[in-house]
């Protein structure tokens, strides 16, 4: 076993030192985080245990394969929706009323054109209809990556269809995304570059999985979520996707 | 499959951490990063506008200095989208095919001031300003035009300008057929005349108008107009030209403006600058530029056109013509009479209207981007465009720290690095007039400034608490020659006596009484060359005499910090002297530098706090054509040299700052942004962490805060706010898989405040962090595996959880002294209880990596200028630890009935049969909840009644939050609350005794309901 993980290794280094095209660079991704075992996933509950100056913020994030997810958030024995999609509505908790409100039609269409993502766009990407082009090679952070441009078609905004696009950055190395950037669209942030930064790859299940996701504004402020907890295959009530009705 | 996986991810693992490769610095800056300080109140030079054909809301501006700027909202808000490139913008062009995404840039502004910077090149982007990539004409030096065919985007033409200060066959219009892979020079005149316009006929791709311009500059003068200038046109696309002259001036041409007007092309204005006054001015063509007609010579068209030579046409009116000045001017009648444009800031460089709707125009001036709505009567300033010029920057010792510049054509200022809410315009106090340069606080008395405006006209002591302004300059005095101040003259503050002030002329002045009167000491230590000092024929074809030219003047001053004996002296015409007798003898010592090209500009000398023999100088050849990095180490008082930078600087260096600490930790200010090396100068980084490529005038390192200020010259004040974790890295650190840097105690901030009024259109420049930093270094990303942090007590008890920094190189955690919040009891909205404040002493940070544990000791102090007592603090913290545990019990207690009441509800729900004692029981339990907790309502103006648990934690919030002792009124109120507690207590003894007694009972013979699992309060508190 120990030569048949040498052989192995010195593979991998050949694969690493000569030039890689993009769908060598998915395809290893693919299987650096699990490979066929994501086709067992149906869904992911993950948990974490935000902290706001002290105070422990619970927060559950659940991703169902067929698109439908929510967040949820724990606050002095409240519990609200920070963002939830049923498959044909998206929609959320109002803070001040405490009550579900429905987000914009285009939100909800946006949703769904991304409801078959999961696990996430890049590695499915010719399924979906997307492209995905190697732009090269940039250090992130002084970190050797490969830089993709993801095409995910349009989305619309504020009733124009406008580009989707993402960019990931890979580790070289570990063959995962550190980075995955995209431009905000709308709001008074419209222009600027919005950043996710991956860490913490843990296995579950046979698949591995960020457990540390630090969201923010580039060369701005971030927000880390360091998930303590990942359920493959949760089971889910349904109405915690569904808008309720009033 | 999995195992593929592990063998994968055992691949990553297996890459050597412990490396012995070289360490390359700039990859292990990490999340050091630099901060944005502005301001954008003056703004700075914008010097071309493009608005999207079809879309108003998408408006793009090139600056001078801070890059390319793009805006989505129709003006209002922009976003820098070209930080990583050459920040000096020629012009920008959107692709008419392909307005949304395909934009190009041509670098090197081509309003050619004395202080002006230079280009590399051409770039594109496909995807609207978030990927660029360099097409070539990188040695153009500036680029003043773009056309892009509009039915084949890849034929596109190039109006190249050229070098400004020396000659260069890398001129001329140049055209590519293959989008920018190949480049073709088709209009060449010679290396000293440039294409400065190239427009195209929006009817006829095939039909071009270039205007060339034979200019030159020099450190000493300025050269507008020559016989090679000329007005050229194509009507094939660029193969064949024809020099255009009927009815236009004869003889010696200087800068030529020409434009089309859109709705008929036929029309052409020109504005030309001649040898003959009277010629000088604004011509029209109506027949596409056969034929010319002189209309008008008013002020307005003529003056300054080396800055001011671009004219606008109405896209739907060709008698609307707008032209670049010094306010700006407008005609409606087809050129025959012009009135300036609507106030606003002066020299106006390029004018815009909006394709959609000629009302609306965008103006860019010295002073930022200005937008109107009634066609240039009225102007709006955009204030969310931080592109100000700083020349200098200084600093002073109040906390926060103030930083002192002065800006290009934007007067001095003085400004917070941080202040409530973040640093806004109105923040900055206005200091001096005209062009700001070197402005320093004077050492000890805080309210008093020195500023100066443009060759010395003025060197103000400005008290800004009295408001007491003078006039402090040196004048010359009998049996002096006329005193010669460099237009960005020497001024400088002195570490060893609080009132001294130096300024430099071709003499070294002293004053040792806030520039009351001076003395100098030194001979001209300029090389005192008569044939460069004939400023008052600067200009060419139009004078222009504005003291930008001034020469052999002496240029940096730097007395010695360990001894005022030693004071070194640069000068603008290369010279470099020492005096080691406080001013008594001079020796000039520029002849024991080798390698550096006579008569260099000498722009910085630092000397060292690490030895008064030791000093850093730089030297900047610009000026001469010459873009070499010239930077030098002396350690024997100038008897040699080393020179200490390399080519991977890839530019010409204004500034060097050495460190205070580590003598081989040393920034460089380049023209292509911030350089940093860790090796005393063999190996140089560019240091990029919101960091643009900005041309960097000044560096200074604030000693006591270990932050290093630069003053950009595009992109205002960028703060690195902490260095002192370069001073540590080496090689060494990739041999730990976590090394801690060590750290000064931290000290808990105080200061509380309701925040800015910056409202959301306006630039508001970074805070620091007032939180604890705790500084480490990974020799690699950890990418694989758990990695936390968090603060524990010197006995391993948590205090808080943190989140750890993962990257390459340093990692900064941020603490903000806080420990644990108390849990709260559960009720209906929000009842903030935030975490307390720790104590002063010694904490652990401890870091969990994989299987390894990493720990650093870490102290935290009160701040010593705190007006608050140790019995005070006490106070404070006993009454907040008692509401803490005030909270956490009524929460245990809420949870008791909540826990009882759910039950009663699954009783009801179960059991149909109505039982009255049940349904007491509940409405008992639900009666004391609602004297406990808030139940109904909503967050905002429904809200509930405040309780007790919403009146604790008030109580709480607002002692905890204060560092002194509570009131007597506040012990009171928490009297009272413990006092309610007491009564709910008692209330639920006697429901327990009671209804809860006999529901027990019933519970226990009862199959489908259990009785309650209650937790103890130490379960309780990990639910």
């Amino acid at each position: 076993m120990k030569k048949l993980i040498f052989l192995f290794l010195g593979f991998a280094w050949i694969i690493a030192v000569r030039a890689q095209n993009v769908d060598e660079i998915i395809t290893a991704y693919s299987q650096t985080i699990g490979g066929k075992n994501w086709d067992a996933v149906k869904g992911m509950r993950m948990t974490a245990n935000v902290e706001q100056g002290g105070m422990k913020i619970p927060v559950e994030v659940v991703t169902m394969k067929d698109g439908r997810m929510f967040t949820k958030i724990t606050f002095m024995g409240n519990t609200m929706t920070m963002a939830a999609f049923d498959g044909e509505k998206s929609w959320s908790t109002n803070f001040m009323t405490m009550e579900p409100e429905e987000g914009t039609a285009e939100t909800s269409e946006n949703s769904k054109r991304s409801m078959k993502e999961f696990p996430n766009a890049l590695i499915n990407y010719k399924n979906l209809g997307y492209s995905a082009t190697l732009l090269g090679s940039e250090k992130i952070d002084g970190t050797d990556c490969h830089k993709i441009k993801l095409d995910k078609k349009t989305m619309l905004v504020e009733g124009q269809e406008v580009p989707n696009v993402e960019f990931y950055y890979l580790d070289k190395e570990n063959n995962v995304p550190v980075l995955v950037e995209s431009e905000i669209k709308e709001g008074e942030m419209k222009g600027k570059i919005s950043q996710t930064k991956f860490s913490d790859y843990q296995e579950i299940s046979g698949v591995f999985i960020p457990y540390s996701t630090s969201s923010g504004i580039k060369d701005g402020e971030s927000q880390v979520i360091q998930f303590e907890k990942v359920e493959i295959n949760p089971t889910v009530d349904d109405k915690d996707f569904k808008f309720p009705k009033k | 499959m999995i195992r593929f996986s592990f063998c994968a991810l055992l691949l990553g693992l297996c890459v050597p951490a412990f490396s012995q490769e070289k360490l390359i610095a700039g990859e292990y800056f990490g999340d050091l990063k630099a901060r944005h300080l502005g301001p954008a109140l003056m703004s700075g030079r914008v010097s071309d506008i493009e608005l999207h054909p079809k879309n108003s809301n998408i408006v793009l501006i090139g600056s001078a200095g801070g890059g390319v700027w793009k805006s989505q909202d129709g003006g209002v808000r922009f976003t820098s989208i070209f930080d990583n490139y050459c920040q000096s913008i020629g012009v920008v062009t959107i692709d008419p095919s392909d307005p949304d995404n395909t934009y190009w840039v041509g670098t090197g502004e081509t309003w050619t001031r004395n202080s002006v910077s230079a280009g590399d090149g051409i770039y594109k982007t496909s995807d609207g300003g978030k990927n660029w990539t360099k097409m070539g004409l990188e040695k153009t030096d500036r680029i003043a035009s773009i056309q892009v065919h509009p039915k084949n985007p890849n034929i596109i033409y190039v109006a190249a300008l050229g070098a400004l200060w020396g000659n260069s066959d890398d001129r001329g219009v140049y055209k590519t057929e293959d989008g920018g892979k190949t480049w073709n020079k088709i209009l060449f005149v010679n290396n000293t005349t440039g294409c400065s316009e190239l427009v195209m006929d929006p009817t006829n791709p095939e039909v071009l108008y270039a205007a060339f311009w034979e200019f030159r500059r020099t450190a000493y003068s300025f050269s507008s107009g020559g016989i090679n200038s000329a007005l050229y046109k194509s009507t094939d696309g660029g193969k064949t030209w024809q020099k255009l002259q009927n009815g236009l001036p004869k003889g010696k041409l200087g800068r030529i403006a020409v434009t089309i007007a859109p709705s008929n092309p036929q029309i052409v204005y020109a504005v030309m600058e001649t040898e003959k006054k009277e010629e000088k001015g604004l011509y029209r063509s109506d027949d596409g530029g056969s034929n010319w007609k002189f209309l008008n010579g008013d002020f307005g068209l003529t003056v300054r056109p080396f800055y001011f030579s671009r004219i606008t046409v109405d896209p739907k009116n060709p008698e609307i013509i707008t032209k670049a000045g010094l306010s700006g001017s407008i005609s409606r009648d087809g050129g025959k009479t012009f009135k300036n444009l609507g106030s606003m800031h002066s020299d106006i460089h390029d004018i815009a209207f909006d394709p959609a709707n000629s009302s609306k125009l965008f103006v860019a001036t010295d002073g930022g981007l200005y937008r109107s709505l009634d066609g240039g009567s009225s102007l709006e300033m955009v204030e969310d465009l931080p592109l100000s010029q700083f020349y200098h920057v200084s600093t002073d010792n109040r906390n926060p720290f103030y930083v002192y510049g002065g800006l290009q054509d934007n007067n001095s200022w003085f400004g917070p690095s941080a202040s409530p809410g973040g640093v806004e315009a109105r923040d900055w106090e206005l200091v001096g007039q005209g062009d700001g340069f070197r402005v320093f606080p004077h050492p000890t008395e805080p309210n008093v400034v020195y500023s100066e405006m443009q060759g010395a006209e003025a060197i103000w002591r400005f008290d800004v608490a009295k408001q007491q302004l003078k006039v402090v300059k040196p004048y010359p005095v009998d049996g002096d020659p006329k005193l010669r101040f460099n237009w960005n003259a020497a001024i400088t503050t002195s570490k060893h006596n609080p009132n001294r002030l130096y300024a430099g002329s071709q003499f070294l002045h002293i004053s040792e009484d806030r520039g009351d009167s001076w003395k100098k000491i030194s001979p001209d230590l300029t090389t005192n060359d008569k044939t460069k000092q004939n400023q008052e024929e600067s200009g060419g074809l139009s004078a222009d005499n504005s003291g930008a030219e001034n020469h052999c003047t002496i240029f940096t001053i730097a007395e010695s910090p360990l001894t005022d004996q030693v004071i070194w002296v640069g000068t603008d015409d290369g010279n470099i002297q020492l005096t080691q007798d406080g001013g008594k003898t001079w020796t000039n010592l520029i002849k024991n530098i080798t390698g550096l090209p006579a008569h260099t500009w000498c722009y910085h000398i630092e000397a060292s706090v690490h030895g008064k023999e030791i000093a850093y100088a730089v030297f900047d050849g610009h000026a001469k054509n010459d873009y070499q990095a010239y930077v030098y180490k002396t350690t024997d008082f100038g008897k040699t040299w080393k020179p200490i930078v390399s080519n991977q600087i890839g530019s010409f260096v204004r500034n060097i700052q050495e460190d205070y600490v580590n003598q081989n930790l040393l920034f460089i200010g380049a023209e292509n942004g911030l350089h940093i090396s860790l090796d005393g100068g063999a190996n140089w980084s560019a240091f990029t962490n919101n960091f643009p490529k900005v041309a960097v005038h000044y560096l200074e390192l604030h000693a006591e805060k270990n932050s290093l200020i630069a003053a950009t010259h595009g992109r205002g004040i960028i703060i690195l706010d902490d260095i002192s974790p370069l001073r540590n890295i080496s090689e060494s650190l990739l041999k730990s898989n976590l090394t801690f840097f060590d750290t000064k105690p931290f000290v808990i901030s105080e200061k509380s405040n309701f925040g800015g009024t910056a409202l959301s259109n306006q630039f508001v420049g970074d805070n620091p962090t007032s939180n604890a930093k705790i500084s480490y270094f990974l020799p690699k990303r950890h990418t694989f595996g758990k990695m936390v942090a968090e603060i524990v007590d010197m006995n391993g008890n948590l205090v808080s959880k943190l989140e750890a920094g993962k990257l390459k190189g340093v990692n900064t955690i941020e603490w903000g002294f806080n420990a644990l919040a108390p849990k709260v009891a559960k009720g209906k909205g929000f009842a903030l209880a935030g975490a307390p404040t720790v104590k002063a002493g010694k904490y652990k940070v401890k870091i969990s990596k994989g299987t390894e544990v990493f720990e650093k000791e870490i102290e935290v102090q009160y701040d010593p200028l705190s007006t608050f007592t140790l019995n005070e603090r006490t106070e404070q913290q006993r009454i907040t630890q008692e509401l803490f545990n005030f909270i956490q019990d009524l929460a245990y207690f809420v949870y008791n009935i909540d826990q009882w009441d759910e039950k009663v509800e699954e009783f009801q729900k179960k059991n149909s049969a109505p039982n009255k004692n049940i349904n007491k029981l509940g409405e008992e339990l639900d009666a004391l909840r609602e004297k406990l907790v808030v139940t109904k309502g909503d967050n905002y103006v429904g809200a509930g009644e405040p309780q007790l648990r919403e009146k604790l934690n008030d109580i709480y919030g607002t002692i905890s939050s204060y560092f002194g002792a509570p009131s007597t009124t506040q012990i009171e109120n928490i009297n009272s609350l413990k006092k309610q507690f007491d009564t709910a207590k008692v209330d639920f003894e006697k429901i327990k005794a009671g209804n809860l007694k006999a529901f027990e009972k019933i519970l226990e013979k009862n199959a489908t309901v259990q009785k309650p699992v209650i937790v103890s309060f130490e379960e309780f508190l990990k639910l």
